[in-house]
């Protein structure tokens, strides 16, 4: 039984599915190599990431499958999730048997694996659009911290770009340690940590607590349901909020 | 009085009006400008009753002339009182933003010394967020009841949604609750935008530089459970207003009592689950292909509180089922308890490629402890044979942990993605999470 085994890039499991075509194999399971346990019975072939393989696998899954089907694949892989590289290996095997159509055989398992990944990915990616909170720092730039399941920083930030397109700011995944810096047009995703706090705005204090009271100020006292709250609003993401849920006024 | 006071009573004043809605409109960002609408809406946050926070939602004044029995800002109300300035609502809503606390603003007020003038306040706000502060994000705006049409199409240029309030379900509600409002004051500016929405579409057809009128839509909202009016009528009061003015959306609100009066019903809260249901009927009149008629009659006027809507109708209409999931077609699908729309569609799919058999119905979604009553899969009958109506309504009935408390009454968007280059137009499509 053979593993691949790929750095953990997009691109090295573009290559791996990329040599698994040409070379005839049929590996068993695409893992990343921070996943990987030691088996005796198993096989590990290492995979090399290599730009150029990588390109020709993707612009085949465009042409030969659909341009649909490259975003489920990229989305599917952007939710770390330890058995997305295997169901994106098979679900582009079936795919360029069945070419775009592929996308309608959901009693496959693949396939309907693929598929909700994509979703979960997503799903969060839009829950991030509108939890998302900037802050103004001194020097006139806007920062804004999160910490989100799945790998979705590249996804949110053009709706950014568009969105607050005259202003300089920050989205900074801290979990991942990464950061988008968007200034006049052009954005680039990098690594990124910091080293203490950051200078905020005077101003922004004041808007800060504008924000707080209005939003404990409009929960209706007779409707007040923190289980429903958290159904659409997950604790965990509650941490970089400005504003505190749970909080309301008892009066 | 300082901006945290005014902002602390009109967002409190603000709060009974249920519309979150920021969807149904794209409108681009403009070099410089700031903002964008995003078509199918986002909620940056939940309050604590666990409703979206989309927009900042306030009303500009809550002095109000007009006395409605049931609004806490009615002029004999002894309540504390403010009126914001126009460039104070514009400064919020433009620092808001930037920090992505909100999507717009949902701009209402109380009725401040007259329609006309209260109306003449609200545009010079949107005026100013849009040409002074080039704010390209949302805006819904409320049509003060009896203002001038002149001042409605005036509005409607920087908007991207009106809506006017029916309030009530019925004239006589009105009357007794209401006085200073009266039908006609609803029901004509509702017309009047409606006629507008169309012909500035024919006009934008011939005239691409014609300017956008509420691209949105317009919606309304009522009150349930403040007057005798039952859910036939009210149903069939948004069935017409979705025909007539093709309307986006009614919200239904439940009376919530903020004070006593011999015309008001003395309740002690709101009836949330009598809300709760219409919208599960409104959901039918509107993505399911149901009518009013068939779900309601004027011997059973009102919705079945312990069970949904469409599972009362499937109990009612036993002799149509069950139904083969491998053959049936799209409406008879939909029309199944446990099939919502997503899992519908996922059926219609993938069956074009294999038929399907029962394991793959339920990662379709498909919950099967209602369906299986109701349909065959490759001819084979799940369900219970040979049992009662009685039977099958208890089984279909939520167990009581289930029902404890009211389930979300906002519909959630699913959303995707916004990679530019992989874009697909048809994710705006995944709408729905009130399957039923
Ligand atoms: S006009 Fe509006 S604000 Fe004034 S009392 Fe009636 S419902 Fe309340």
């Amino acid at each position: 039984m053979v593993y691949y085994i790929y750095d953990g890039s997009f691109e090295g499991l573009l290559t791996a599915i990329y040599e698994a075509y040409y070379r005839h194999q049929n590996p068993e399971k695409i893992l990343s190599s921070d996943s990987i346990q030691d088996n005796l019975f198993i096989q590990h072939v290492y995979i090399k990431a290599d730009q150029e393989k990588a390109e020709r696998v993707y612009s085949a899954i465009v042409h030969k499958i659909s341009l649909a089907a490259a975003k489920k694949v990229l989305y599917a892989f952007l939710s770390e999730s330890p058995d997305a590289a295997t169901a994106i290996y098979r679900y582009l095997k079936l795919g360029f048997k069945l070419g775009k159509s592929v996308d309608s055989a959901l009693a496959d398992p693949y396939v309907f694996r693929v598929h909700a990944l994509h979703k979960k990915v997503s799903q969060e990616a839009g829950k991030m659009l509108g939890l998302v909170r900037f802050r103004l720092l001194k020097n006139g730039i806007f920062y804004a911290p999160i910490e989100p399941d799945f790998n979705i920083l590249g996804i949110i930030v053009p709706h950014f770009k568009r969105r607050m397109s005259a202003h300089d700011w920050i989205i900074h995944d801290l979990k991942r340690k990464i950061a988008a810096f968007y200034s006049q047009g052009q954005y680039i995703i990098v690594p990124f940590e910091l080293s203490g706090a950051l200078p905020l705005d005077e101003e922004e204090f004041d808007y800060q607590t504008l924000w707080k009271e209005y939003f404990q100020n409009i929960a209706i006292q007779s409707r007040i349901n923190p289980r429903l709250q958290r159904q659409f609003m997950p604790v965990r993401y509650w941490k970089h909020l400005i504003e505190k849920p749970g909080t309301h006024d008892k009066a | 009085m300082d901006l945290h006071t005014k902002l602390k009573i009109l967002g409190a004043a603000a709060k009974y009006d249920v519309s979150c809605s920021s969807s149904g409109s794209s409108r681009r960002n403009r070099p410089g400008g700031l903002g964008n609408a995003s078509l199918p809406g986002i909620c940056h946050s939940w309050s604590d009753d666990g409703r979206c926070i989309s927009l900042l939602k306030i009303l500009f004044t809550n002095r109000c002339v007009f006395n409605c029995l049931y609004c806490v800002n009615r002029a004999t109300a002894d309540v504390p009182r403010a009126t914001f300035t126009p460039d104070e609502v514009a400064q919020l809503t433009i620092n808001f933003y930037k920090r992505n606390y909100i999507e717009g603003l949902f701009l209402s007020s109380a009725v401040y010394k007259n329609p006309d003038y209260t109306m003449e306040l609200l545009i010079a706000t949107v005026k100013k967020l849009r040409n002074q502060y080039h704010f390209n994000g949302y805006i819904h705006l409320k049509v003060i009841p009896g203002a001038d049409p002149l001042l409605i199409a005036e509005a409607g240029k920087y908007v991207d949604r009106l809506s006017v309030n029916i309030e009530l379900p019925s004239s006589q509600g009105l009357q007794l609750l209401a006085p200073q409002k009266n039908r006609d004051s609803i029901i004509r500016p509702m017309e009047f935008i409606h006629s507008k929405i169309l012909q500035t579409r024919e006009e934008r057809k011939l005239y691409k530089s014609t300017p956008l009128f509420v691209p949105a839509g317009q919606t309304t909202q009522l009150i349930v459970g403040a007057t005798p009016d039952n859910d036939l009528k009210i149903l069939k009061l948004s069935e017409s207003l979705y025909k007539r003015f093709s309307l986006k959306r009614v919200y239904y609100s439940a009376y919530v009592p903020v004070t006593q009066h011999p015309n008001l019903p003395a309740i002690s809260s709101p009836p949330l689950m009598r809300e709760h249901r219409l919208y599960q009927a409104d959901w039918l009149l509107r993505f399911y292909g149901f009518k009013a008629d068939e779900l309601l009659d004027e011997n059973q006027p009102l919705l079945n509180t312990e069970i949904d809507p469409k599972s009362a109708w499937a109990l009612r209409n036993l002799h149509l089922f069950p139904v083969e999931v491998n053959s049936a077609d799209y409406e008879m699908l939909l029309r199944v308890p446990g099939i919502g729309v997503r899992s519908a569609k996922r059926i219609i799919a993938a069956r074009r490629y294999s038929s399907i058999d029962f394991e793959t119905l339920k990662r379709f979604g498909v919950v099967l402890k209602r369906a299986r009553h109701f349909i065959t899969c490759r001819g084979k009958f799940y369900g219970e044979r040979n049992i009662d109506e009685l039977t099958l309504y208890q089984m279909l009935k939520p167990s009581s942990s289930q029902s404890s408390g009211a389930k979300p009454s906002s519909e959630q968007l699913t959303f995707s993605s916004l990679y530019p280059h992989l874009f697909q137009p048809q994710d705006f499509h995944t709408v729905i999470t009130g399957e039923m």
